[in-house]
């Protein structure tokens, strides 16, 4: 699916400085271009430009391949279908037509912002703005876009819910709580947006005057908490063979020198209990054991968990 | 500063009173309202920013009153949603608070920039470019704060900013309301920010049954708390 999100990014390609209405013209151009023009070279040609185009805004990859990838795959299902009829012109035509309209939408996606877009979309609807404020349809158009993410979410969180429910099949438990949560996160949004005071209609009266800022100690603040990433202590993607080598090295080094192993106890010695159990709090150096420990639930040993059903054989033994 | 005058609100179907005629001013930097769930808090914080607006009597803030300049009185108070995900509207962190922006600097440039320093202040400027999806939680309530903030409201009201927010998050959101300029009046479950308040409001069963020092009115919550948990329990 083309998606507009997580594909811009603030660059100075070309594309990026060129206005948004410019590049709406671009693509409507194209478009009629390409549904007019059936000769299979300029379709090739104008494919190969509109590819060119997207790369040159310096797309992110992943995000680019994913979008492109259902549009190649459908102009291959379209290419192999007029191929199966012998009509080969006309499937390079289909195939490049398709090919070219995905890669400039994706190029127009990934050098424009948001922001930009909704400035076009004010402006293009000042004609309405009798009956709407032209903002209000700008925002609308961002909220649109705001919502199928949100909405898939939703749609996919009441699947899993269904699921843990024992529901696999039930349509009805997948829509009824999606049609319930969706309308509760449009309320939300709703009033995020009153809140917010975004395309609230009229402009600052005179008679508000901002309030002056009030005199506070400024607190030094710390940098929001982030988690850094641990470094690997070893590299994370390790051939057996460089592993091998690693070891080796390391025993030359003399950083591994096996010891003698411990001698394990065998399992009727832990069953029995002739080992004693050593809890996690014992382990740790904290208080000792504690003898009156609940029979149902699980004493941690050095091997494991002893399951109650282990415990009292162990019991019964004694 | 902020006056309820006998200002109360009842569930639109029911009738069900949320909140009892309530009259008080509100001037202090920092208050804080504490109560149980479904107890009429947030009402009370929606009563100020106009979301929700009373059946009986008024609120006005700054003698502006909710209802009939409920624009105005949105410029001078900010909003601030438990839930940040449901406020941020644009997919990058930056275009979010430039959409805030929108209705006070027209030119895009000079938006752009106004942001970014919004972002910087509150130490999201890295984030600037990072789509609102790849946030933590703690990220996206200060983006939220971000976008609040960058309008230069005069009152920020905070209904339980740091109740989805681990540790970390909690310590850092609290610090950062605490060093604002501005009027704070934050809904909360975390005592200890309660206690910080120059001003704690009890709210109990849609009724206000406390106003004053934030020890005190900690205290009675713990016992109004405490005593209907004994009560029930016995029952």
């Amino acid at each position: 699916m083309i998606s507009l999100f997580g594909l811009y990014r603030r660059r100075r390609t070309p594309m990026h400085l060129a206005p948004a209405w410019f590049k709406v013209l671009l693509m409507l151009g194209l478009s009629v271009a390409c549904l007019i023009i059936s000769e299979p070279v300029t379709s090739i040609g104008i494919t190969a430009a509109c590819l060119l185009l997207l790369a040159s805004t310096l797309p992110p990859a992943k995000a680019t391949l994913k979008g492109m990838s259902l549009i190649i795959v459908i102009a291959a299902l379209t290419t192999l279908f007029q191929v199966w009829r012998g009509d080969y012109i006309r499937a390079l035509d289909l195939a490049g037509d398709l090919i070219s309209i995905a890669a400039l939408a994706l190029a127009i996606a990934s050098s424009t912002s948001m922001e930009e877009m909704l400035d076009f979309v004010s402006t293009m609807a000042q004609p309405l703005r009798w009956i709407l404020p032209p903002d209000t349809i700008g925002v609308m158009v961002a909220l649109t876009l705001r919502a199928l993410p949100e909405a898939a979410r939703i749609m996919v969180e009441a699947r899993i819910a269904a699921r843990a429910r024992g529901m696999d099949r039930s349509l009805r438990a997948v829509l009824v709580p999606s049609a319930t949560r969706s309308v509760g996160f449009a309320l939300q949004l709703g009033q995020a947006l009153h809140a917010r005071g975004i395309a609230e209609t009229g402009r600052r009266r005179k008679d508000v005057l901002p309030s002056p800022p009030r005199e506070r100690e400024k607190v030094p603040m710390a940098p929001p908490p982030v988690r850094e990433p641990e470094a690997p202590a070893v590299p994370v993607k390790e051939s057996r063979r460089e592993r091998r080598r690693r070891l080796e090295a390391e025993a030359a080094a003399g950083a591994h020198e096996p010891g003698p192993e411990p001698a394990l106890p065998s399992f009727d010695e832990v069953v029995t209990g002739a080992i004693p159990i050593v809890t996690e709090a014992s382990h740790g150096g904290a208080p000792e054991q504690d003898e009156a420990t609940d029979a149902s639930s699980p004493e941690t040993t050095r091997w494991g968990r002893l399951s109650p059903a282990r415990r009292s054989r162990r019991d019964r033994k004694d | 500063m902020i006056e309820f005058k006998d200002a109360a609100v009842v569930a639109p179907d029911s009738g069900v009173p949320i909140l009892e005629p309530t009259s008080l001013t509100l001037t202090e930097d920092r208050i804080s309202i504490i109560g149980a769930n479904g107890g009429g808090k947030s009402t009370f914080a929606r009563l100020i920013n106009g979301l929700v607006t009373p059946v009986s009597g008024s609120v006005e803030v700054d003698g502006l009153d909710t209802v009939k300049r409920g624009a105005d009185v949105r410029r001078k108070v900010g909003y601030l949603f438990t839930d940040a995900s449901a406020q941020l509207i644009m997919p990058t962190a930056i275009e979010d608070v430039m959409l805030s922006l929108r209705r006070v600097i027209r030119k895009r440039g000079e938006r752009e920039k106004a942001a970014l320093d919004a972002l910087r202040e509150i130490g999201l400027a890295s984030k600037a470019d990072v789509s609102v999806n790849a946030l933590s939680g703690g990220q996206r309530q200060l983006l939220a704060l971000a976008g609040v903030l960058a309008t230069t409201p005069s009152i920020l009201v905070a209904d339980e900013p740091t109740t989805l927010l681990d540790l970390r998050w909690r310590a850092h959101v609290g610090a950062l309301l605490r060093s604002l300029p501005l009027q704070v009046i934050e809904v909360t479950h975390d005592l200890d920010a309660a206690s910080r308040a120059d001003r704690t409001l009890v709210i109990d069963l849609g009724e206000v049954v406390f106003d004053g020092d934030p020890k005190e009115a900690i205290r009675l919550y713990r016992d109004l708390m405490f005593g209907r948990a004994s009560q029930g329990a016995t029952a």
